[in-house]
């Protein structure tokens, strides 16, 4: 009788640590998540190619979270922790060329329905707006060159 | 060749900033002390139109696309100019079309400008010895002021760029990237040193006084 007591007494100790003792089993989980998605091209419109991707969360805007590389067609995914909301900061660089997009990241992430779209600031403008705003600069600086000519030329005369 | 915001430390686009400033100055000092500083005006500001131009139009030498940089042909051109000249064509390029970047603007004007200034000093050395005021010697120097602006830039870009590069970047693969830039940009070297020598050997042609106020 003293003996089962002690029996059932030391396997009743034995049980918070059962767990521990049994685990040798990987457990392996999946859940859907909403990531960040980064495609970096050139103004060309070739990909930037393992390029170097450097995230920056919206706590510390200064130290790195995350790096990692682009793929061959220039993007980068990530998956931001769910707690963090905030203006998330990705740069990407090679070779000195590079750009910084700043997206936002807030309660339509968590509820995990597509996350906002940013772009960089290079991006957006048409070529029709390019050529016109490249006609209007040089056209300034024409405009320019034949004032201070005419002033050459009218200094001479007197 | 125009580095975009972000890419460098503070302190280094601060510094640049600064020493850019410095070397304004000491370049409107020069213009200043000519005999007649505006007359050369109306030509500064063709070249700069010129120079902002030059860098929209990039063409590819796979795996990268390069742009003419032009510092060579507008220090040869322009003299004491150059400076300002690339100066301003940075400032308008980083504000209308976001090439290079407006807290880089400092380092990007040393980066081309300086390079400029070299060539105009190279330029400058038929001055030194009449006996070689060939046309040919001419155009020898020029093509040679062309290169040597393009092969300084290359040369300073990549520096400053590995001198501030990041802890968190990884230095082999930006060394890597940064030689392949390099690679692409040496037929840019040739091709911008024939661009002066033709540019000069019409100038010498068309209006003499041009090139040899210089």
């Amino acid at each position: 009788m003293m003996l089962k007591v002690v029996k059932v007494a030391l396997l009743l100790a034995l049980l918070p640590v059962a767990d521990r003792l049994l685990a040798h089993a990987a457990i392996v989980k999946g859940q859907e998540v909403s990531g960040v998605w980064v495609e970096a091209i050139y103004e060309t419109g070739e990909p930037m190619a393992e390029a170097q991707v450097t995230v920056y969360g919206p706590d510390n805007p200064t130290k790195p979270l995350m790096t990692g590389l682009t793929d061959a067609s220039g993007v980068f995914t990530f998956v931001p922790p769910p707690e963090a909301a905030g203006l998330w900061v990705v740069q990407v660089r090679q070779a000195g060329h590079g750009a910084m997009v700043s997206i936002p990241l807030g309660a339509t992430l968590q509820e995990g329905r597509p996350a906002v779209t940013a772009a960089s600031s290079a991006a957006g403008v048409t070529g029709t707006q390019r050529l016109v705003m490249a006609a209007a600069v040089v056209w300034g600086f024409v405009g320019t060159a034949l004032f201070f000519s005419r002033r050459g030329r009218g200094n001479a005369s007197t | 060749m125009h580095l975009p915001e972000g890419i460098l430390p503070l302190p280094i686009t601060l510094g640049g900033y600064v020493a850019a400033g410095l070397v304004a100055a000491f370049c409107v000092r020069r213009i200043r002390a000519q005999v007649d500083p505006l007359s050369q005006v109306p030509q500064a500001a063709l070249m700069t139109a010129t120079f902002f131009i030059a860098s929209l139009v990039s063409f590819p030498i796979p795996p990268v696309s390069v742009h003419l940089l032009l510092n060579g042909l507008l220090g040869v051109l322009l003299g004491w100019f150059a400076f300002p000249a690339i100066l301003v064509g940075l400032f308008l390029q980083a504000v209308m079309f976001g090439h290079g970047g407006v807290t880089t603007l400092g380092v990007n004007a040393l980066l081309l400008g300086l390079p400029a200034l070299a060539a105009y000093g190279l330029f400058q050395l038929r001055a030194c010895c009449p006996l070689l005021l060939t046309r040919r010697f001419t155009l020898l120097l020029s093509f040679l002021a062309g290169a040597l602006a393009v092969g300084l830039a290359l040369l300073l870009f990549t520096s400053i760029l590995l001198v501030g590069l990041p802890a968190h970047v990884d230095a082999a693969l930006e060394r890597r990237a940064l030689m392949t830039l390099i690679l692409a940009y040496l037929p840019v070297l040739f091709l911008e040193g024939l661009l002066t020598a033709m540019l000069v050997g019409f100038f010498l042609r068309v209006s003499p006084g041009l090139i040899e106020r210089r």
